[in-house]
C-alpha cells in the first residue's frame, strides 16, 4: 500500500510485463552485451545496451520506430556472458512485443511459401526454431483446373527471424527467405567462385 | 605480526586449528591442533641451512605459484615464528636438511601434532577472505592465455621482494610489457559467480596502475570499468590523481580477450561506452582484478564456533548497523573481510571495535543477558526418566541446552538466547520460557478472543522482525482493519501449534503467523524451524477443510509495516467474503478436531498452576549459579 495516485504505466513497464521483459531492470549499462554480439559487427546501429537503456528512460517512439530492434538473432552469446543474467534476446522479443501491439511492423526478411510448389509434408514446421511456421488448412486451385482442401505452411511474419533453416529443409523448395532465395544465393557464389577462380566450384 | 609476536601479552600461534569450541562467553574451552612442523620451533634459529640442502622445489603459494621454494621452506620472510618447516607432501625423506642442521638438532620427522585444550574468554574470528579463481570465465581466458594474470600475480611481479625483484615481465616471453590493461570486477557484481561488490577491487586496480605508472612513466595503462567506486576519504582525490598521472580509463567491460598466438599479444573487445562504439585493442599484458570471496573452510569453521553466515558464505554480523562486530554468539566477535569484504582501514576499525568488545567479556565478572530463557521443568523431562529424547538439544541454535539420555535436560543459561525454540518443540511440556509461558501465552490468546472472536484476526508477531513492522505501519499511518489483535513472542519458533489449535477452538475468525525472513532470522535458525511448523499446520487446515487464508503465512521485516497492513487488509477481506453462518458452521465442525490436537492443553492451561510454575522457576533461577 503507498500513498497518492498509482504511478501511470510507463513504456519501461510494459515492456517488464510483456513475456521476456522481466529482467530489464537488471540492466546496469556494462556494455558487455553490445561488445559480444556479432551483429553490432555488422550494423553498428544495433546496440543493445542502449536500446535497453532507452527503454528505461522511456523514448517509446525512437525505441518503436527503430528499425534495428528487429535485428537480433537469438544467439545469445551475450546472455552467456552477461554479469546481471539479462535475457537480451528475450527483452528484444519483449520489445517486439509493444511494437507489434502498438501497431509498428518488423522491418526484416521473412520466409515465404510457394503454395503451388509445396507438397504439405510439414518438414519446415519441425525444423523452425522460432516456431514461427504452422500447418493451417486451405482450399486452394491446383493448376487452375483442381481445388483442394490442404494443409499448407503459414509464417508469422512477428516470430520468424529471416535464418533460412526452412528454405535448407524444404524437400521441393517450396519455401524461402524474401531477398535471400536459392537463386540469389547460387549467383552469388558463381560470381565469388569466377572472381577468385576457385577450383572446389570448378566451371 | 612480528610487532605482535614480541609483546608480553600476545601469545601467536601459527599453523594451528582450532578443533572444538565449547563452553559459553567467558568459559570457553578451545581445544587447538598445533600441526607439526617437523622443527622444533624452541630450537630452530631460521638460518636457512635445511632450505639450502633441500633438493626438492614445489611451487611457492605465497608467491601466486610464479616462483618455487624448496620442501624445507618458511611461507615468507616475516613469518612468525620464523622457523622453518618441512613439507611432507613433497618430502622425498632424503635427510640432507637434518645433516645440514648438524648441532642444533632441530628438525625431527617423528614429530606429530599436538592436541592442546585452552581456557578463552572470548573469540575473535579474523580468517579474511580468498581471491576468486578467475579461470571458471572462459571469455577472459586466465590459464589459457599467457599474459592474462590476476592481480595478485602482478602484486608479486611488481614487488621488489618477489620474485622477478619488482621487475614487471610478460609471463609469456619474459620481456617488459609496454601497454597493460586492468579489468575490473571479475567475477563480481556478476551474477553467474558472486553477485556483491567487493568493495576494494577499484581502489587495488587504481594503486597498482599509479605504482607502475611511477616507475615505468612510458607505459601506456587502460582501465577497464563498469563504475568506479571510490567512496571513503581522499579515494576520490587518488582516482584523480591517476587520471592526471595519464592512466586511461575506459566505461565499459570487456566481452572477450582473443590472443595472437605468435607475439602472444592480447585483443580486448570491448564497448567503449563515452565514445558509444565497440573497440578491440592491443595489449601486451592484461590484469584481471578478481573478486574477494569467503574462504573455502567458511562451514567449519560456522559449525565449530556456531555462527551463521550471510548469504554468499561471509559470516553474519549480530546486527548490520548496530552490531557489525558482533557475531550471534555472545562472546564472538568478527573482524576484517571474513564478515565482507572490506578495505584496510575498515578492518582495521572492525578489529578495534571486536577487540575492545572482546575486552569488555575479559574485564567483567558477570555477564548479562536478556531475561527470557528456556527453563527446564525436571520432573517432566523424560530423559530423567531414562527415555530417549533430545528434541529440545536438537531444536536450538545455539546449543544451548545439553542433553544426556537418563538426566534431565540441562539449559546452559548464559548461552541460551531466549528464541523459545525449544520449548514448542518439546513433546512433554517439560520446558519453558520465562515471560513466555505457555499459561501467559494462552491467557492472552483467551483474553483477545475473549468476545466475538469470529471477528478477530489474530495476529502473532515475532518480536524483531513482524512485530516491528506492525509498529511501522502505525507509526506510517498505513490503515489496516482494526479486527487485528496483535500477540508478541521473541521468535516464530516459539509458536507452538498449540497456541493455533488453541486460537481456532475459541473461534478465531483468521490467524496470522508471522516472523522475519529466513535471512533476517535473529536466532540464527529460528525463523526456519517455524516456517516448518506453519507450513505443516496449514497442510492440516487444508485437509480438515478450513477456508484456506484464515490461516496465514506471512514473513514481514520490521521495515514493511506497508506489507503487514496489506497482509492484514486481505484477511479481513477475506473474512468479510465468507457469510456469518457458513464461518460460524466451519468453526462449530472444526472445534472438536482442534481440541483433539491440542493434546496438551490439559496439562498446562490452568492459571492457578502456571503461576505456581512461574513462582518456583523464579527459585530455580536465583539458584542456578551462572547467575548467583
Amino acid at each position: 500500500m503507498s500513498h497518492g495516485e498509482p504511478r501511470p504505466e510507463s513504456f519501461a513497464d510494459e515492456v517488464l510485463n510483456a513475456p521476456g521483459g522481466e529482467d530489464l531492470v537488471h540492466c546496469f549499462s556494462c556494455g558487455t552485451c553490445t561488445a559480444s554480439c556479432p551483429i553490432q559487427w555488422v550494423e553498428d546501429a544495433y546496440n543493445p545496451r542502449r536500446i535497453i537503456k532507452m527503454v528505461i528512460m522511456g523514448m517509446k517512439e525512437q525505441v518503436l520506430s527503430s528499425p534495428v530492434i528487429w535485428l537480433c538473432s537469438a544467439c545469445d552469446i551475450c546472455y552467456q556472458r552477461c554479469p546481471q543474467g539479462v535475457h537480451i534476446s528475450d527483452v528484444m522479443k519483449a520489445i517486439r512485443h509493444v511494437a507489434i501491439r502498438e501497431g509498428y511492423e518488423p522491418v526484416r526478411a521473412v520466409a515465404q511459401v510457394n503454395e503451388r510448389a509445396c507438397s504439405s509434408c510439414g518438414m519446415c514446421v519441425q525444423a523452425c526454431p522460432y516456431q514461427a511456421i504452422e500447418l493451417v488448412p486451405r482450399w486452394v486451385t491446383i493448376q487452375q483446373v483442381m481445388r483442394q482442401h490442404r494443409a499448407l505452411p503459414k509464417v508469422d511474419k512477428f516470430l520468424c527471424q529471416g535464418c533460412g533453416v526452412c528454405t535448407v529443409t524444404c524437400p521441393v523448395s517450396a519455401i524461402s527467405v524474401v531477398g535471400v532465395e536459392d537463386d540469389g544465393v547460387v549467383a552469388q557464389i558463381r560470381e565469388f567462385a569466377q572472381e577468385t577462380s576457385s577450383r572446389v566450384i570448378g566451371r | 605480526m612480528v610487532d605482535a609476536s614480541r609483546h608480553p601479552k600476545v601469545d601467536v600461534r601459527t599453523y594451528t586449528e582450532v578443533e572444538r569450541v565449547e563452553g559459553f562467553v567467558g568459559n570457553f574451552k578451545v581445544l587447538l591442533r598445533e600441526k607439526s612442523r617437523y622443527v622444533h620451533a624452541d630450537r630452530c634459529n631460521g638460518c636457512g641451512e635445511c632450505a639450502q640442502v633441500c633438493p626438492i622445489e614445489v611451487p611457492n603459494y605465497f608467491e601466486m605459484d610464479l616462483a618455487p621454494r624448496k620442501a624445507a621452506y618458511v611461507p615468507m620472510s616475516q613469518s612468525v615464528p620464523l622457523v622453518y618447516g618441512i613439507d611432507m607432501d613433497a618430502c622425498i625423506h632424503c635427510y640432507k636438511c637434518v645433516e645440514a642442521c648438524g648441532k642444533l638438532n632441530a628438525i625431527d620427522f617423528g614429530m606429530e601434532d599436538k592436541l592442546v585444550w585452552e581456557d578463552i574468554g572470548s573469540i575473535i574470528v579474523a580468517t579474511g577472505y580468498d581471491h576468486f579463481d578467475p579461470s571458471v570465465i572462459p571469455e577472459y581466458g586466465y590459464g589459457r592465455f599467457d599474459n592474462v594474470i590476476t592481480a595478485m600475480e602482478m602484486e608479486r611481479l611488481n614487488n621488489s621482494a618477489g620474485c622477478t625483484a619488482g621487475n614487471l615481465i610478460r609471463p609469456s616471453d619474459g620481456k617488459n610489457p609496454k601497454k597493460l590493461a586492468f579489468i575490473n570486477c571479475v567475477g563480481s557484481r556478476d551474477k553467474r559467480f558472486n553477485p556483491w561488490c567487493s568493495n576494494f577491487c577499484c581502489m587495488y586496480g587504481i594503486k597498482n596502475a599509479v605504482l607502475l605508472k611511477q616507475s615505468h612513466p612510458e607505459m601506456e595503462i587502460t582501465i577497464y570499468y563498469m563504475d568506479i567506486r571510490t567512496p571513503s576519504k581522499g579515494y576520490e582525490e587518488f582516482y584523480n590523481r591517476a587520471r592526471e598521472m595519464g592512466i586511461r580509463f575506459t566505461h565499459g567491460r570487456p566481452s572477450l580477450i582473443t590472443e595472437d598466438p605468435e607475439t602472444k599479444n592480447l585483443y580486448v573487445h570491448s564497448e567503449d561506452m563515452d565514445l558509444g562504439q565497440v573497440v578491440e585493442r592491443e595489449y601486451d599484458m592484461v590484469m584481471l582484478n578478481q573478486a574477494a570471496v569467503p574462504q573455502p573452510d567458511v562451514d567449519t569453521i560456522s559449525s565449530v564456533l556456531n555462527i551463521t553466515q550471510s548469504p554468499g558464505g561471509w559470516f553474519m554480523e549480530y546486527h548490520p548497523k548496530l552490531r557489525p562486530m558482533d557475531s550471534p554468539t555472545d562472546g564472538v566477535f568478527l573482524a576484517g573481510a571474513c564478515q565482507g569484504a572490506k578495505d584496510i582501514p575498515s578492518s582495521v576499525a572492525q578489529g578495534s571495535a571486536a577487540a575492545s568488545r572482546a575486552g569488555r567479556v575479559l574485564h567483567s565478572d558477570e555477564w548479562e543477558i536478556e531475561p527470557a530463557v528456556a527453563v527446564v521443568w525436571e520432573d517432566r523431562c523424560v530423559s530423567a526418566q531414562g527415555k530417549k529424547c533430545g528434541v529440545c538439544s536438537r531444536a536450538c541454535p545455539y546449543g544451548a541446552i545439553e542433553y544426556e539420555r537418563g538426566k534431565p535436560a540441562k539449559v546452559i543459561t548464559a548461552k541460551c538466547h531466549g528464541c523459545g525454540g525449544c520449548v514448542a518443540e518439546c513433546p512433554h511440556n517439560a520446558i519453558t520460557q520465562m515471560h513466555f509461558t505457555d499459561a501467559q501465552i494462552l491467557a492472552q490468546i483467551r483474553a483477545l478472543l475473549a468476545e466475538n472472536p469470529e471477528e478477530k484476526i489474530l495476529a502473532f508477531r515475532c518480536h524483531w522482525c513482524s512485530y516491528g513492522g506492525a509498529d511501522m505501519a502505525g507509526t506510517s499511518h498505513f490503515e489496516y482493519s482494526a479486527h487485528e489483535r496483535g500477540m508478541r513472542v521473541m521468535c516464530s519458533a516459539r509458536l507452538d501449534s498449540d497456541f493455533i489449535y488453541e486460537a481456532f477452538r475459541l473461534g478465531a475468525g483468521a490467524v496470522l503467523f508471522s516472523g522475519c525472513h529466513t535471512q533476517d532470522c535473529h536466532y540464527i535458525t529460528g525463523q526456519p524451524v517455524g516456517e516448518r511448523r506453519a507450513e505443516r499446520l496449514r497442510k492440516q487446515f487444508e485437509k480438515m477443510g478450513m477456508t484456506p487464508g484464515r490461516f496465514r503465512i506471512a514473513w514481514i521485516s520490521a521495515a514493511e509495516g506497508d506489507k503487514y497492513a496489506a497482509v492484514i487488509n486481505e484477511m479481513q477481506e477475506l473474512l468479510d467474503s465468507i457469510p456469518k453462518e457458513q464461518l460460524h458452521e466451519e468453526v462449530e465442525k472444526l472445534r472438536p478436531q482442534m481440541e483433539k490436537r491440542a493434546r496438551r492443553m490439559r496439562e498446562v492451561p490452568q492459571v492457578e498452576e502456571a503461576l505456581e510454575f512461574s513462582d518456583r522457576l523464579a527459585v530455580a533461577m536465583i539458584q542456578t549459579e551462572v547467575l548467583t
